[in-house]
This record gives C-alpha cells, sequence and structure tokens, in this order.
C-alpha cells in the first residue's frame, strides 16, 4: 500500500507538470481570489480589464476586474486582502462565478467565502453532493482551507444534531481513549427528544481523553473528547463527508500523504487553468459537474434508469430531488436540458432554423453577438412568445406641458421623459393592473406596491434598460437628474446589475431619432410598455378652427391575458389627458 | 430489409432459454444448443424445482407431526419414494415439455448435442444421435451453467451423492452426512430429516449458511440443532471410505483431533463450478478467469464482441432469477437497445424451514465496507399472523441509510420468507426510504405487515413493539 501512495504522488506530480504546472505545491500555497457573485441570475462574465497586476498588493474592496456580463459592465471588488502572485485569467477570458482568477500569497485574513483551494486546476473542485447538505450530522465539513499538519490536541465538540435537537443523554461511548477515530466513524450514543442517535466523528484523530460520561447531559457544541489530530493513519474511507475537496486539501500542503489512500480516490487532475469550473452554489438543478466518481449505489427505479440510459444519460451525475436522493424521470430531463443548453433561459428561444447560403448572392461577413445582444435576443423573444400583445395608439397634444417644461427649465432643462414618467407613477398607481405580473403557474396576478420606471436606453452596445426606483415617491426634477445619471452610466458601461432589475413598468422614448407609432415589445415580467415618439406640429380642428397643436404619438403595449382592450384604451386616455392637462393632475 | 441476427443460445436453463426466447421475440434468428431434450437445465430438471417439491413434501410431514401440539394427531406417514418420485418427475416433464412447446411455438431452431467453438462466428454441436453439424452465428450467448463441485477424495461410489442424485434416489437413507452447511446443503438436510433420515451436518466455517447474517441463520440454526443428529462446525472431512453399510468418514475438528462416523450415505454439497470447459473457448477470444467464470461486461459480452455470457459462467451469485435476467440483458444488447445489468438487489432465498431470505446489502457487507447504517429488526413473536401458524420462530430486519433513510438491504428469516422478499427487492430497486414502507397499508394478519412495523421500529415506534423509553 506504501508503494501505491507512492505512485499517486509521482502520478498526481506528473500530471500536473504535464498541465504545464510545476512545483505546485509551492505555487499554490496561496489563496485564491475566486470571482464573486455578482447579481441575480449572473453566472458568467467576459474580462474586459485586468485592473491589477503580478506583485501588486490588494486591499479588500479594491477593484480588480471589469467584467462584461449579459447585462452590463461592472467593476470586480476584491472580497480579500493579499498580494497578488499570479492572475489565472486575461481580458477576453470568459469567468464563471466561484472560478479562481488570482492567486494572493500572503493573505492577511480569510476570504469571505470558504476558498476552494485545489492543486490542479479548477476542476477538481466539485460541487459537493447535495444530498448530503441536508443531513444534520455531516454537514461539519472538515474546512477545504490547507489543514495545519503535525500533532495538536483539540477539543471535539458535540456537532450539530439535527433540526431542533441541541442536547442528548449519553447512552454509549463507543470509542475509548487512544482509539484512533475516523471522520464519519460513530463516536456517541445519545438518547435526545425524538430518538437515539449515533453521533459520528466530524474529524479523525486519536482519541487522548473523554470529557464526558455515559448517563450525563450533554449540549450542541460541548466538548467531548480531547483528540489528537494530524497523527492519524487512519484509512480515508469513503465517507460521504469526506468529499473531494478534502481530500484535495490533505495534497496540497504536501503532508505526508496518507498512503493508504486509494488511487482512485485521488481527483480528476486533467484540469488546466484556463478550464472553467462550474459554479458551486449554481441553482440549476440536478446538475453535478466535473467527473464524478461513478456512484454504484444509485437510488432511482430501474425505469428511470432506463430512460437514462436510453437518452444517454450518465445516472451517476444526475442529483436527485426525491426522498432519500432518489432520481425521478424529471430530475434526468432537468439534467440533460441543463447538459445541451448550458442553463436553457427560455424555452421559446430555443426554435431557431438554419440560415440559407448567403454566399450564393454576394459576400458577407459573420460577427459574434455581444453579450448584450444574445441576452436582448433571448428576452425579447421569449416575451413575443409568452405575452399575447396588444398596442394601443393615441396622438396627444403636448402644448401644454411643453409650456410648463420650458418654464420649470429655469435652472435646468426638465425632459418630456422625466413628466411621462411621473405621469406613468401617478397613472400605475391608478391603474394597478398595469403594475403587475402574470403567474400563469399558480394562476395569480401579482400587483405589486411598488413603482420602477425601466427606461429604455440606446447604447453603443445594444439596447440597456435601467430601472428608477419608488419613482412614485421622487419630483419631477429629483427624476430628471436621476435620468441623466442613469443614461450617462449606460452609456459609459458603469450600469450596476441591480440598477437593471426590478422594473414594473418600461417607456421607450425613440423621439429623439423621429417617427410616428411604433409597437414596442412587453419587458416581461411586467405587463405593459409605454412607446414614445417625436412630437409633431398639426394643425388640430377645435371649437370651428385649426389650431397649431404640439401632437406626441405615443404607443401602449400590454399583455392581454391580463388586461383587456377596454382597460388598454381607458389608461392611454388617461396617459393622454394627463399629459394635455398636467395641472390637473394631481402630484404631478 | 436486413436478414435477421443469427444467435444461438448455448444452453436452456433459465437464463439460456429466457434469452432465446426473447430473442425469437424481437425477431433475431435463434437457434438452442442443448444437452437436454427440452428446455429447463440444472434448475427444473435437477435443482430448484425438484427440491422444492420434496421440500413442500417435507412441510407436509413436518406440520403433521407438529399438529399434535393442537389435539389434532395424525399416525406416522406411509412413504412410497416410488410414487414420490413420479410426483416429481411429472412436475419436471410438465414443465420442460411446455417449454419445448413454446421453443417450437417461437420458431426457435433446438438441436440437441454439445457445442464447442471453431471460432468468433461458428461451433460444432455433437448431436445426442452422433451425427455433428456446424452452426453459423452473427453472435452466440454461453449459458452453460454450472454442476456441483466434488470433493478429490471422495471414493466412486453409489453411497456418494451430489444434488444431483439426492434428488434422484430410489430409497430412503437410514443416514446422511451432508458435507458443506451452505444452502443446497441445508434444503436437502431437511428434506431427508423429515422423509425420516438421520442427518448430520459438517462445515469448515463457524457456522451454517455462512453467506447470510449471522441473526437470520441463527433463527434456523435453532430449529435444525433439534433436527439433525450432528452439527459438526469449524470441522474437516479428512477421509471417506466405502463401507460395508455405506461410508466411513474421519473428521478433524478445530483442534486437529480426528474421529469417525459412518453414515448410509454422504451428500457433497460445497459449491458449485461453472461449466466453462470443453467448449472450444480457446478458439474465441472469451477470457476466463481462474475460478472457470467467464469475464463479461455490464451487457453481458465477453471480450469477444460475438459472444456473451450469462448466469453461473458469467459470475456469482448462481441463481437462476440472476440468470435469467442477464439473458434478457444480453439479448436486448444484441439486438442494439441500451441495456446494462446494473441491479441492486438480487433476492437470495434459501428454502429450508423456516426460510431464510435477502436481498441489497447484508449488515455483514455494510461492515466489511465499512458503511454506516442503521439495523431495525421486527420479532415475529410481535405478529399475530406468525402466532396462529405457531411458528413465531421469524424476524425481519431492515438495512437502512441514516442520513437519505434508503432501504439498502432487507433480511427476513420465517415462513414464507422466499415470498416476502420480493417486497424487500422492490424497495430496494426502486430506492424506497423507511417512511414509504411505513406509510404503505399492508394487509392484516399477514407477516408482511413485519416489513412495514419494522419500518415504523426505524421512527422509534411500533405498533405491536413496545420500546420503554430510556
Amino acid at each position: 500500500m506504501l508503494l501505491s501512495g507512492i505512485q499517486n504522488v509521482r502520478e498526481l506530480d506528473a500530471r500536473l507538470k504535464h498541465s504545464g504546472m510545476t512545483n505546485v505545491a509551492q505555487q499554490r500555497i496561496g489563496m485564491e481570489l475566486k470571482l464573486p457573485e455578482i447579481g441575480e441570475n449572473i453566472t458568467q462574465g467576459t474580462v474586459t480589464k485586468v485592473l491589477v497586476k503580478v506583485g501588486d498588493s490588494l486591499k479588500k474592496g479594491q477593484n480588480i476586474l471589469e467584467l462584461e456580463t449579459d447585462k452590463a459592465v461592472v467593476e470586480i471588488p476584491s472580497n480579500m486582502d493579499g498580494t497578488i502572485s499570479e492572475i489565472l485569467v486575461k481580458a477576453g477570458s470568459v469567468v464563471k462565478i466561484g472560478q479562481p482568477v488570482f492567486i494572493l500569497s500572503g493573505s492577511t485574513n480569510k476570504p469571505l467565502s470558504p476558498p476552494n483551494v485545489s492543486v490542479g486546476g479548477p476542476e477538481i473542485s466539485q460541487p459537493l453532493d447535495t444530498r448530503h447538505k441536508h443531513s444534520g450530522m455531516t454537514e461539519n465539513f472538515e474546512p477545504t482551507t490547507p489543514r495545519a499538519v503535525g500533532n495538536t490536541i483539540q477539543d471535539l465538540a458535540l456537532p450539530p444534531l439535527g433540526e431542533n435537537l441541541e442536547k442528548g443523554t449519553v447512552t454509549k461511548i463507543l470509542v475509548k481513549e487512544g482509539d484512533a477515530i475516523k471522520k464519519g466513524q460513530n463516536i456517541l450514543e445519545l438518547e435526545t427528544d425524538k430518538a437515539v442517535l449515533e453521533v459520528p466523528s466530524p474529524v479523525q484523530g486519536v482519541v487522548k481523553e473523554i470529557l464526558i460520561k455515559s448517563g450525563t447531559v450533554i449540549k450542541v457544541g460541548q466538548p467531548v473528547f480531547k483528540i489528537l489530530s494530524g497523527a492519524v493513519a487512519a484509512p480515508v474511507t469513503n465517507q460521504p463527508s469526506s468529499s473531494p475537496k478534502a481530500l484535495v486539501g490533505d495534497l496540497e500542503v504536501s503532508k505526508p500523504l496518507d498512503t493508504r489512500q486509494r488511487p482512485t480516490e485521488v481527483p480528476d487532475m486533467r484540469g488546466q487553468h484556463s478550464g472553467m469550473t462550474e459554479n458551486t452554489t449554481t441553482t440549476t438543478p440536478a446538475i453535478s459537474a466535473g467527473p464524478a466518481p461513478v456512484r454504484k449505489d444509485i437510488s432511482a427505479a430501474p425505469s428511470v434508469r432506463m430512460f437514462a440510459r436510453e437518452i444517454g444519460i450518465d445516472i451517476g451525475q444526475v442529483l436527485g430531488s426525491g426522498p432519500g436522493g432518489r432520481i425521478s424521470v424529471d430530475d434526468v430531463k432537468k439534467y440533460s436540458k441543463a447538459l445541451n443548453t448550458g442553463r436553457i433561459p427560455y424555452p421559446a428561444a430555443a426554435t431557431t432554423k438554419s440560415l440559407p447560403d448567403f454566399s450564393k448572392w454576394g459576400n458577407f461577413k459573420r460577427e459574434a453577438m455581444s453579450n448584450v445582444r444574445k441576452k436582448t435576443a433571448e428576452h425579447l423573444s421569449f416575451a413575443w412568445n409568452a405575452i399575447p400583445h396588444v398596442t394601443q395608439f393615441e396622438k396627444v397634444d403636448i402644448t401644454e406641458i411643453e409650456k410648463l417644461r420650458k418654464l420649470s427649465s429655469t435652472h435646468k432643462k426638465l425632459s418630456i421623459t422625466a413628466y411621462l414618467i411621473k405621469i406613468m407613477a401617478i397613472g400605475l398607481q391608478k391603474f394597478p393592473q398595469f403594475n403587475a405580473s402574470v403567474d400563469m403557474a399558480t394562476n395569480e396576478i401579482v400587483f405589486k406596491d411598488f413603482i420602477n420606471i425601466g427606461v429604455a436606453v440606446d447604447t453603443d452596445r445594444g439596447l440597456l434598460v435601467p430601472v428608477l426606483k419608488n419613482v412614485d415617491r421622487l419630483t419631477v426634477p429629483q427624476i430628471s437628474d436621476e435620468l441623466v445619471a442613469v443614461a450617462e452610466r449606460a452609456r459609459t458601461r458603469k450600469t450596476g446589475i441591480e440598477e437593471l432589475q426590478g422594473g414594473t413598468f418600461t417607456i421607450s422614448n425613440l423621439g429623439g431619432i423621429g417617427g410616428s407609432f411604433f409597437t414596442p415589445i412587453v419587458n416581461w415580467p411586467e405587463v405593459a410598455i409605454l412607446g414614445v415618439s417625436r412630437g409633431v406640429m398639426e394643425p388640430v380642428y377645435v371649437d370651428g378652427m385649426f389650431l397649431p397643436k404640439l401632437m406626441l404619438p405615443i404607443s401602449l403595449s400590454y399583455d392581454h391575458r391580463l388586461i383587456d382592450g377596454a382597460d388598454g384604451a381607458r389608461f392611454i386616455r388617461w396617459i393622454a389627458s394627463a399629459l394635455e392637462n398636467p395641472s390637473s393632475v394631481e402630484g404631478l | 430489409m436486413s436478414a435477421p441476427i443469427k444467435l444461438v443460445v448455448i444452453g436452456a436453463g433459465p437464463g439460456g432459454y429466457a434469452a432465446a426466447f426473447l430473442a425469437a421475440d424481437l425477431g433475431l434468428d435463434v437457434t438452442i444448443v442443448e444437452k437436454e431434450i427440452n428446455p429447463g437445465g440444472v434448475c427444473l430438471y435437477r435443482g430448484c424445482i425438484p427440491s422444492k417439491a420434496f421440500l413442500h413434501v417435507a412441510k407436509i410431514i413436518s406440520e403433521a407431526k407438529h399438529a399434535t401440539k393442537f389435539g389434532i394427531d395424525y399416525s406416522a406417514p406411509k412413504i412410497d419414494i416410488k410414487k414420490l418420485l413420479d410426483w416429481k418427475k411429472g412436475i419436471v416433464s410438465k414443465l420442460t415439455g411446455g417449454l419445448g412447446q413454446l421453443t417450437k411455438a417461437r420458431k426457435i431452431r433446438y438441436i440437441q448435442g454439445s457445442a464447442s467453438f471453431v471460432n468468433s462466428q461458428s461451433l460444432t454441436v455433437k448431436k445426442t444421435d452422433g451425427t455433428s453439424e456446424e452452426v453459423v452465428f452473427d453472435k452466440a450467448i454461453l449459458a452453460t451453467g454450472s454442476r456441483p463441485s466434488t470433493l478429490p477424495h471422495a471414493p466412486k461410489s453409489p453411497h456418494i451423492w451430489d444434488s444431483t442424485a439426492a434428488l434422484d434416489t430410489d430409497h430412503i437413507p437410514e443416514s446422511l452426512l451432508v458435507i458443506g452447511g451452505g444452502y443446497i446443503g441445508m434444503e436437502l438436510g431437511t428434506v431427508y430429516h423429515e422423509l425420516g433420515t438421520k442427518v448430520s451436518v459438517v462445515e469448515m466455517l463457524s457456522s451454517l449458511l455462512p453467506g447470510a447474517d449471522p441473526d437470520l441463520a441463527d433463527v434456523l440454526n435453532k430449529r435444525v440443532k433439534g433436527m439433525f443428529a450432528n452439527i459438526f462446525l469449524e470441522t474437516k472431512v479428512l477421509k471417506m471410505d466405502e463401507s460395508s453399510n455405506g461410508i466411513t468418514v474421519t473428521f478433524a475438528d478445530k483442534d486437529g483431533k480426528e474421529f469417525k462416523h459412518e453414515f448410509s450415505k454422504v451428500l457433497i454439497s460445497i459449491g458449485r463450478k461453472p461449466n466453462s470447459e470443453n467448449l472450444g473457448l480457446e478458439n474465441t477470444k472469451v477470457k476466463v478467469l481462474p475460478r472457470g467464470f467467464v469475464q463479461v461486461n455490464d451487457q453481458r459480452r465477453t471480450n469477444d464482441d460475438n459472444i456473451y455470457a450469462i448466469g453461473d459462467i458469467a459470475g456469482d451469485p448462481m441463481l437462476a432469477h440472476k440468470a435469467s435476467h442477464e439473458g434478457r440483458v444480453a439479448v436486448e444488447s444484441i439486438a442494439g437497445h441500451k441495456v446494462a445489468f446494473e441491479p441492486q438487489a438480487i433476492p437470495a432465498v434459501v428454502f429450508t424451514d423456516p426460510e431464510i431470505a435477502w436481498c441489497g446489502i447484508t449488515e455483514g457487507d455494510a461492515q466489511k465496507q465499512g458503511k454506516d447504517v442503521r439495523v431495525v429488526k421486527f420479532p415475529w413473536a410481535a405478529s399475530g399472523r406468525a402466532l396462529t401458524l405457531d411458528r413465531q420462530d421469524g424476524l425481519t430486519k431492515l438495512i437502512i441509510d441514516p442520513k437519505t433513510e434508503r432501504i439498502l438491504g432487507v433480511g427476513i428469516v420465517g415462513v414464507g420468507a422466499g415470498e416476502m422478499i420480493a417486497e424487500g427487492v422492490l424497495a430496494v430497486e426502486m430506492g424506497c426510504v423507511a417512511n414509504d414502507l411505513k406509510l404503505t397499508i399492508h394487509a392484516h394478519p399477514t407477516m408482511s405487515e413485519t416489513v412495514m412495523e419494522t419500518a415504523e421500529m426505524f421512527f422509534g415506534t411500533s405498533t405491536h413493539v413496545y420500546r420503554p423509553k430510556k
């Protein structure tokens, strides 16, 4: 067995060298700085700029990367202190949340999120089998940071027992002083209010002293043994709690390799630096990334296993959602879908047809879609497919409001959009069904008490829709100021992710460009959108004569599932009359 | 349409005929090569079926004796062994004849004889009628089964039996030594005990039924202790000499002390050997492992792309139901379906009285693997149905993963355990959790209720077992 252990180390070393990494243990003693969470639904981004260089000392909060995501360019702050010893990404790299981006040395504190220290590259940081996550007894994973080597005596505290279990009476002590215990080995029998439990050890080591005795009541967290850790030659077992991470952690600090560790437990080392880790916190169901060892005891009905085999899915990779981690046909389908599309965003976007051969008619070039373009395409096809649209048109006499606008422009010019936003904020309170969402899964209508209006902004990278929050509480000049700032941020790629979320209604103003009337697409999950075109002076027949009036074409698209035609007409008429007689609108 | 795949199945036991029948149903061109006149194999001719017929007889005799306790007295049975054998033969010929008809109905070509591979596409059949024939195939399935192992020092004598001889005797011996305390020995020992023979058992290991969990085996052991004349554990058979009245056997106990006994008959039931010899496998790429098994993959394909192997020849456990399942997997694989042999549970049943049955992981396996399990047991003394049979010598146990609460294994000892285990197999195969068994209504009064109540015990409550709060 000793021999095989040595072979292992050699093999490991050889593989690492093969992957272009030498003296890895030393190099990687530093902490990995991983791409932190950026925001809701953001899983990855393209590095547009690396803001630091090797040797820089880094403070927590300092910006380290500029990243273009689906929605915006964001600056990523560091979540730890340290000196940069290696940069693992460059401009143009696509990185995922949780993927290591820098190696820091001399970290003065632990990172905010536990780092997943790995040897051969990102791949080996496999997601934990979530099945084990819910078992109260095994949650005490050993820290994945390198463990201190050497023989230290520490207290073994009673690990958490499960929900609402704080204490229990010791009915049996299953080990004695001098025993070597393995992680996961049962050490105590404990009677609680609910049941007699066997308590597994959260660590491995040698029992030096037993601090409790049979019959006593002990609490979670109370020291029960003194444990000599580090000196253990207990074989690494297949306990679920000894996740691959922990194994890697052991190797990494070049601790004498546990020679009894079986070769099969050495994680796959195929990784290259540029490889990607799967986001371990991903909410995508039923995905476990990486070359997980083949699980022989699969909890799935034979028919489910057959189904998986028939569609070419390795059921060992699928995480079950059923009791005891049982895998259903749906779990397999979800896994398969997720495999095929990464994360399938919207089913409707999947319908594609192959293009004809354009070269028959002339030259052409192909260009990759930007992230913003991709996202827009996906999102709008979904909205178009999911929502039965109706668009109602109206021409509004804005002669009066133009006067008002020019009046107040003594210190600053207020835009017509600012007025529109304010009017919509008031209107949405009167017509709450336009400030709602449709939940077809539950057959419910979601009415929102907040009014956040998105404003479509044309940027050189495409359409962005920053959201102005709680506009009902702002004055027109405040909205106007906000609007200028928001548009500026959008155009200079500084829009934050949270600024693009949470809208309840959208206004798209193309008036600056021209044209009259268009049919805007409702920005799902909202239910209505107002399209504004360019105001034109027109002769309007009033009281027996034609008068010059500034007429603004507006278009209201709405979700016909929720909003009836009559309501649409009523709402657009209310908007029109508010614009025509601004003084009559309370709150403007 | 292309010509159907030519499949030849060698051996028509429960594995071979299941494979051949499915292959024909799937439209393959099927040939069976088999020594017997009809399909059936050891199982039907000389194994499962005849032994169960005898065990049924043993049970009737035993229950008639037992009835005295309830005030029902029968006189001692008069046993007509010839009539008994005829009845057994009737069952066998009815079953195998039926299989012969099913073979014809499916238009399967049936060649009576023994096959030997010429290469990976053809084999020669030495037919029973003395002629021989070359059979060309696209795919072949080896289903040649196994035979009883022998002891090298056993003399050639009509008094030395293997299981085949024990199921085909025309007289009831006065005394019988069963060598090997495995399931075959225990089953046949039980039969002869009830027929009136003085039965002794010798086993090298420290317990009978070494494969079963000790708590299950103990229930049976308690009963056979009162039945068998001698149970020699940790004892070796050194010598067997034919004597005037049978065989004189020299034993050595664990301390090396030798002793002798004479028996009318000696049954050697120390295991079975796969039939992988004399098949011309050396002319193919099939790899034969040291113990005689043929190496196969998950589809039961051997190292030779054209040749599959199923049943006893493909590895342990040597059980008919495993063979049939493998046969279907092999054929579906040949037919291009995506299949794999991947059972979570293969039931094992010992048809003694009481029966022992288990599936999935055993407690012993769990210990060996260092797997954290919780074992819950329900004693049949708390089963009303068991009491009505006056057979409270039973135990139902579940081996459960304490974290996921999944049922990993089920073990049952008691009257009817062999039928009851089906629920356990389904539970393990489906990935049931303890709650699934607990919340499934079981018929009353049946022994199957014990499965439900064992699951209840996992949660600390059981209607019929009171567990005082400590």
